[in-house]
């Protein structure tokens, strides 16, 4: 009796999660979001359409794919994500450094959910930012940028960060969510309401980022 | 003329002058000076008194930018700069040998400035080095000045769009800390 | 590039008896020092000023006039006065080095005599050095 040894050195068991196919980012990013929640060893691949395999690396908080983030496919077609345990000494998942993890959180937080909170947001809370994401790294617009100063600076729900910061509140929610994603924002209950010193209209009416940012052309 | 000071902070080498030089629209004014201590920092010239440079944003506003010298014999330069300015980006080399202690340092050298306005850090050469991550950056902040919450970004000074990035978000916490009643200082 | 010109020993002494010698020359003089273009303490006169504070400013004061001079288009900075109630501060280069020559002058001097002398010491610095 012969033995294969390709059995004998089995892959540790993956676990699809029953994936259907699905057009967009949201399920991939609940699932992502378990991972992340739970902090057990794991990889995850995700195949797309069109595009090559995604491989997180949790482990070591980066991920691998062809696609550069710049032309992040917001219809991506997922026929398959799969989990794979690993553990803490076992080899990387690809080969490092890869890509910083955030930015794929970035992106995938931005673009699910369709404007509505993440399944994960309970609703009545405030949110304020632990930390800035690396600006410089990720595709953001202005809008974004305003919204991140006015979280990291105070506690604001989804409707007070879309007033404070003048935008629509779906855009305010994608942002939360991904900053949620990343996990860099603090969520409270209790946290009050903003205080602000001055008067909102006037500000905006006044604001030297609205002057600058036009005067750069952007 | 409506005039906001903007101060480039941090130490010799990080990438001050240049970043000056990224966003300014008129010719830099700089005060070079040959460097004596080619062992220390492997830079032909280093700045002695300040690096100026102008953002005209319309014929009534403008916002100035002011780069100070690195070595701290020159600290009476950052008194003087001080002053006038609303807030500071903070440049540290990542492959210098301490960039976190030299961040840490400088905060406290100008934590008027935070308090008048803000900071924002950009960390240059991260791409060329395995030096401190993001997250380090941001966890001494965190550690010693518990309460902030200071962007920190990569950044390499020569490119001009990341230099603007720095500079808006910047503003935009400058004036969302001032709504907010969290400065010293009135609107901008 | 050579090391700074204030760690060499034989330019440190030569500078501080430069110095010695303008003292002697000009009794108005109540403090001077040579520093290098970036700021570093070359020699100084003994007195109260903190040296290496003082070399900082005055490199600060001499690439500010170079900078405002190319500002203005008018040529190089050659010296930069300070003039006071108590005294002045007169610095300027010392020909084709990277050194400053500045002292402070009391009352008792003109502002001609303190330049004149300056100009004198610095050429002699210079000569020493080439």
């Amino acid at each position: 009796m012969t033995v294969n040894a390709n059995q004998l050195a089995a892959e540790p068991a993956s676990v699809s999660m029953g994936f259907p196919v699905t057009v967009g980012w949201t399920q991939a990013a609940m699932a992502v979001y378990s991972v992340l929640r739970l902090n057990t060893p794991v990889n995850l691949k995700m195949l797309i359409e069109m595009h090559g395999a995604l491989l997180i690396d949790f482990r070591h908080h980066a991920f691998s794919w062809s696609t550069p983030l710049e032309q992040f496919p917001v219809d991506a077609v997922h026929t398959r994500l799969e989990t794979e345990p690993t553990s803490a000494d076992a080899p990387p998942y690809f080969e490092l450094p890869g890509h910083d993890l955030d930015g794929l959180l970035w992106e995938m937080g931005i673009n699910s959910f369709g404007g509505a909170a993440a399944y994960w947001l309970p609703p009545d809370e405030r949110y304020k930012l632990t930390r800035w994401p690396n600006l410089t790294r990720h595709t953001h617009n202005l809008r974004q940028m305003k919204m991140m100063a006015v979280l990291g600076n105070t506690y604001a729900s989804t409707a007070e960060l879309a007033a404070l910061a003048g935008v629509e509140e779906p855009e305010a929610q994608r942002l939360i969510n991904a900053l949620s994603l990343m996990r860099i924002l603090s969520r409270s209950s209790v946290a009050p309401a903003a205080a602000v010193a001055t008067e909102t209209a006037a500000a905006k009416r006044q604001s030297l980022f609205g002057r600058l940012r036009k005067r750069l052309g952007r | 003329m409506a005039e906001h000071v903007i101060l480039f902070t941090g130490p010799m080498g990080a990438g001050k002058t240049t970043a000056v030089q990224s966003l300014s629209e008129i010719e830099v004014v700089r005060t070079e000076a040959n460097n004596s201590e080619r062992h220390i920092a492997d830079k032909a010239t280093t700045t002695v008194a300040l690096d100026y440079g102008e953002i005209l944003i319309d014929g009534e506003e403008k916002v100035r930018l002011y780069g100070i010298p690195g070595q701290k014999r020159f600290d009476f330069m950052w008194a003087i700069l001080k002053k006038r300015a609303k807030g500071m980006i903070l440049l540290v080399n990542s492959d210098a040998p301490d960039p976190i202690g030299q961040m840490l340092s400088f905060i406290d050298d100008f934590r008027e400035l935070y308090d008048r306005g803000g900071v924002v850090v950009g960390v240059s050469r991260a791409d060329v080095v395995a030096g401190p991550t993001l997250g380090d950056f941001s966890d001494a902040l965190e550690r010693t000045n518990p309460g902030l919450v200071i962007p920190v970004f990569t950044v390499d000074p020569r490119d001009r769009d990341q230099m603007e990035d720095v500079l808006l978000a910047l503003i935009a916490n400058i004036e969302m800390r001032a709504m907010f009643g969290l400065t010293t200082a009135g609107a901008l | 590039m050579s090391p700074g010109l204030h760690t060499q020993p034989a330019v440190v002494n030569a500078a501080s008896a430069l110095l010695a010698e303008m003292k002697d020359a000009s009794s108005s003089l109540t403090y001077a020092a040579l520093l290098t273009d970036d700021g570093f303490d070359v020699a100084r006169l003994p007195g109260q000023t903190d040296g290496a504070r003082f070399a900082g400013m005055a490199s600060s004061m001499q690439a500010l006039g170079d900078a405002v001079a190319h500002e203005l288009k008018i040529g190089n900075s050659e010296y930069i006065i300070i003039a006071s109630g108590k005294g002045y501060v007169v610095q300027l280069r010392v020909p084709g080095q990277e050194l400053v020559l500045s002292g402070l002058f009391d009352n008792d001097a003109t502002v001609g005599n303190a330049l004149a002398i300056s100009r004198s010491f610095a050429q002699k610095m210079a000569e020493l050095l080439k």
